[in-house]
């Protein structure tokens, strides 16, 4: 690690010594910036300064940035339980590279957890669960953890991580059977470990294309079939407008009678039949 | 206080002049006051079952239990002294956990039973501790199959095909020879193991619950208890037996 | 140019721009402001404590029924506006130590012992604040209201009413004008109580929000108003508007 240099040139006046002031120490700058602009925050054109506590662990990174990510996930309670749904979809940027991605997964009998946000760390999410899953399974007392301790747990994971300043990068959607209060269960927890519950959830941009369509229609005691129609409106409008989303989704359903499904992918209705997009070059004399 | 081995029964650490070490040998006594536990490879899978002798008529009925999933493909049934099994029990989950978190994959049955022949082998070796009073029975799936294995406090651990630890194991063991190992498929053989249990079970003692427990293709490959009308359908015919040669010793 | 926001929330910063670099990276802050007003007015013999129910992040709406009183023991009531996990979290800790007092002393905790305990517990984190701002409302030992309001470090004082969070520039104003009593300073001492009855008291904290969520963005939805006197506890709600 550099020290910083403290000038005490009238001219430059009090502070760290800007660059062009001193050459010299901007070479020896340059140098250590050198051994670290594979370190994203502080490359090229950065305006870190390599900083740490030990001199010998040198720079301490962590989840700065998410490199592989999943957008929307959206949910909605209805009479006996909860719809969740997502795409398949994992982007590195704005490359499509993973196509067939599970988003969701089933946590014991009860309980879905969906995500937004890095793949990885849901991964690791994944890891927590199926532990805590175990415990359940080998407690064999017939009454596994219920949705609302998953959330709260999670709640709990994603708080402390961010308290640690590495934080998990995503938002969980989290629904479920609460066999115990005999109601459906939807929450959402964030990335620094905000956290609701509500009868409608959506995620990442879901919140602003999705959000609107649950509020217009939403209503207590809707049918499955209502729920789930509300919930393809939703998904056909961010499937148009996000450019993260890909048209192959997955739906998980979980009621009162056990085993929570998640279907197998599917597609939904989008109409590209306009006459200019089948034959754009049609009223374009000239073109090929 | 006399003989060959007097004064040498006070620690795991002197074996006696004869070469025992009578700390094992008392463990080895306290698995035989409790209830008897057996276990048979089958077909399709391994069965356990437990004689669990009820102390009290106000226990309520179901709890106290013997028998433990230690991971979704492992399960134990435990006779001996009852926190020493749930010790080993527990030891055997931290140790399922690991190998998972670690590997990624479940423990396969020998590293289980290697792993905990260890544990309990090294509670043979000090002053400081007591050998476990327990004997356990490992049911497992893995790769290869499924498993069984029996446990002792010595720290042996022996892959059986039918085997009998606790009270009467002697008895018990005579009737599961007659079992046709790795051909009686499970659902055949919990019934056969409850009959086993009612059988050798010693009027004397006071009430019972006989706990059953299966990995197999019944249960998907999962260590479960068996479901309860399976179970009791077992105990019932179990009952029956025991009343028909009831009858023929006394005609 | 790309942009990915995890929660969807506005984790974006700005600043993050780098010379004449383009490249955007999405950036982590630990703290969100969720918005919300949570207020409290004692009286003589009453105390009342309310908050909206909106929880916001920059410009959307995460939920409109998030509740950010809670009874923390049968004479305490505690409001926080701020970022919620850090509130929620701080309720948490502070709740499993009224249970503490509880099983140690073999009555509940005062109003009076917890808002220090709760100053107490801010300035532990001097250095990483909760980034919550408090009130705590209660009935004395006297069985007068009491209304403690905090910063997010743990500074608190005894006032009679109280306001805070993003409402808070809208609503003090009225409170000083229509509440304002005589300084508790004066000698022969006066009681310094809000001379209003608890239904007045009730009328003028749904006026407060009603026009506080007329021009604040993060107040609305509805208000919750928790009513302490010596009969116990009540809840009140009143509707917002939702825009």
């Amino acid at each position: 690690m550099i020290p910083s240099r403290t000038s005490h040139s009238s001219s430059i006046g009090p502070g760290v010594v800007p660059r062009g002031a001193d050459p010299a120490y901007d070479e020896e700058v340059k140098r250590e910036y050198d051994l670290r602009k594979n370190i994203p925050h502080l490359g090229k054109g950065s305006k870190g300064r390599p900083f740490s506590i030990d001199p010998n662990v040198g720079v301490m990174t962590r989840t700065q940035t998410p490199y592989v990510t999943g957008t929307s996930v959206l949910a909605v309670k209805y009479k006996d339980g909860v719809l969740m749904a997502c795409d398949t979809l994992a982007c590195y940027g704005s490359t499509k590279r993973y196509k067939s991605i599970q988003r969701m997964k089933l946590v014991g009998k009860y309980t879905v957890v969906g995500f937004t946000g890095e793949l990885s760390d849901f991964d690791y999410i994944s890891t927590l669960l199926d532990e805590l899953e175990m415990t359940d399974f080998c407690q064999d007392d017939e009454c596994p953890r219920t949705p609302k301790e998953i959330y709260n747990y999670l709640v709990r994971v994603m708080y402390n991580r961010r308290n640690k300043f590495d934080p998990l990068w995503n938002s969980l959607v989290i629904s479920g059977w609460d066999y115990v209060e005999k109601k459906p269960f939807l929450g959402c927890v964030g990335m620094i470990g905000q956290h609701y519950v509500d009868d409608h959830v959506a995620t990442g941009f879901g919140n602003h294309l999705a959000r609107p369509l649950f509020r217009e229609s939403w209503k207590e005691e809707m049918t499955e079939q209502e729920a789930e129609k509300l919930l393809k409106s939703a998904l056909l409008s961010c499937v148009m407008r996000d450019k993260q989303m890909m048209n192959k989704f997955q739906l998980s359903k979980i009621t009162a009678d056990g085993p929570g499904e998640i279907s197998e992918p599917f597609a939904i209705d989008t109409r590209w039949g306009y006459e200019n997009y089948v034959n754009p070059t049609k009223y374009a004399p000239g073109a090929w | 206080m006399s003989g060959i081995g007097t004064g040498y029964d006070l620690s795991t650490t002197t074996y006696s002049p004869d070469g025992k070490v009578f700390q094992v040998e008392y463990a080895c006594k306290a698995v035989e006051n409790g209830g008897l536990a057996i276990g048979c490879k089958c077909k399709d899978g391994v069965v356990v079952a437990v004689e669990k002798l009820v102390q009290s008529k106000m226990l309520v009925p179901g709890t106290n239990k013997r028998i433990h999933a230690v991971s979704k493909h492992a399960g134990m049934a435990g006779t001996g002294l009852v926190p020493d099994v749930r010790t080993v029990v527990d030891r055997a989950r931290e140790e399922a956990a690991n190998y998972l978190s670690f590997y990624g994959d479940a423990i396969p049955a020998n590293v289980l039973a290697d792993r905990m022949a260890h544990y309990y082998h090294l509670f043979t070796l000090y002053w400081s501790v007591r050998p476990f009073g327990a004997s356990v029975i490992l049911a497992t799936k893995d790769s290869n199959g499924y498993h069984m294995y029996v446990l002792e406090p010595s720290g042996e651990c022996h892959k059986m095909n039918g085997c009998a630890i606790g009270k009467n194991k002697a008895a018990a063991k005579t009737e599961i020879e007659k079992l046709k190992f790795g051909e009686v498929l499970a659902k055949d053989c919990v019934k056969e193991l409850a009959r086993v249990i009612y059988k050798i079970h010693d009027e004397k003692d006071k009430d019972f619950e006989c706990e059953l427990g299966w990995i197999c293709e019944d249960s998907k490959g999962e260590f479960r208890r068996v479901p309860k009308e399976v179970a009791d359908e077992a105990i019932a015919l179990a009952k029956a037996a025991l009343e028909e040669d009831d009858d023929m010793d006394d005609a | 140019m790309e942009t990915y926001d995890a929660v969807g929330e506005n984790n974006f910063n700005p600043s993050s721009y780098h010379g004449n670099h383009t490249k955007q990276h999405a950036t982590w802050s630990p703290y969100d402001n969720n918005g919300g007003t949570v207020m409290a007015v004692a009286g003589e013999d009453y105390v009342i404590c309310a908050a909206d129910t909106r929880m916001s992040t920059g410009y959307s709406i995460m939920t409109r029924q998030y509740t950010k009183v809670d009874e923390m023991s049968p004479k305490t009531l505690m409001a926080s506006a701020g970022f919620m996990a850090d509130a929620a979290t701080l309720k948490k800790l502070l709740k499993g130590r009224c249970d503490q007092y509880q099983f140690a002393n073999n009555k509940p905790i005062g109003c009076v012992a917890f808002a220090q305990m709760l100053s107490n517990t801010l300035y532990m984190r001097r250095f990483f604040p909760y980034y919550a701002f408090n009130i705590v409302a209660g009935l004395d030992a006297e069985g007068k209201g009491a209304v403690f309001t905090y910063d997010a470090v743990g500074s608190y004082e005894r006032t009679n009413y109280s306001c805070q969070g993003s409402g808070q520039q809208l609503i003090m104003p009225v409170l000083d004008n229509q509440l304002k009593t005589v300084s508790p300073l004066v000698l022969p001492a006066v009681s310094s109580a809000t001379p209003l009855s608890e239904e007045e008291a009730i009328d003028l904290i749904k006026d407060c929000f009603a026009t506080a969520g007329e021009r604040d963005i993060y107040t609305g939805d509805a208000v919750e108003l928790f009513v302490m006197n010596k009969d116990g506890i009540r809840k009140e709600t009143m509707p917002l508007k939702t825009d």
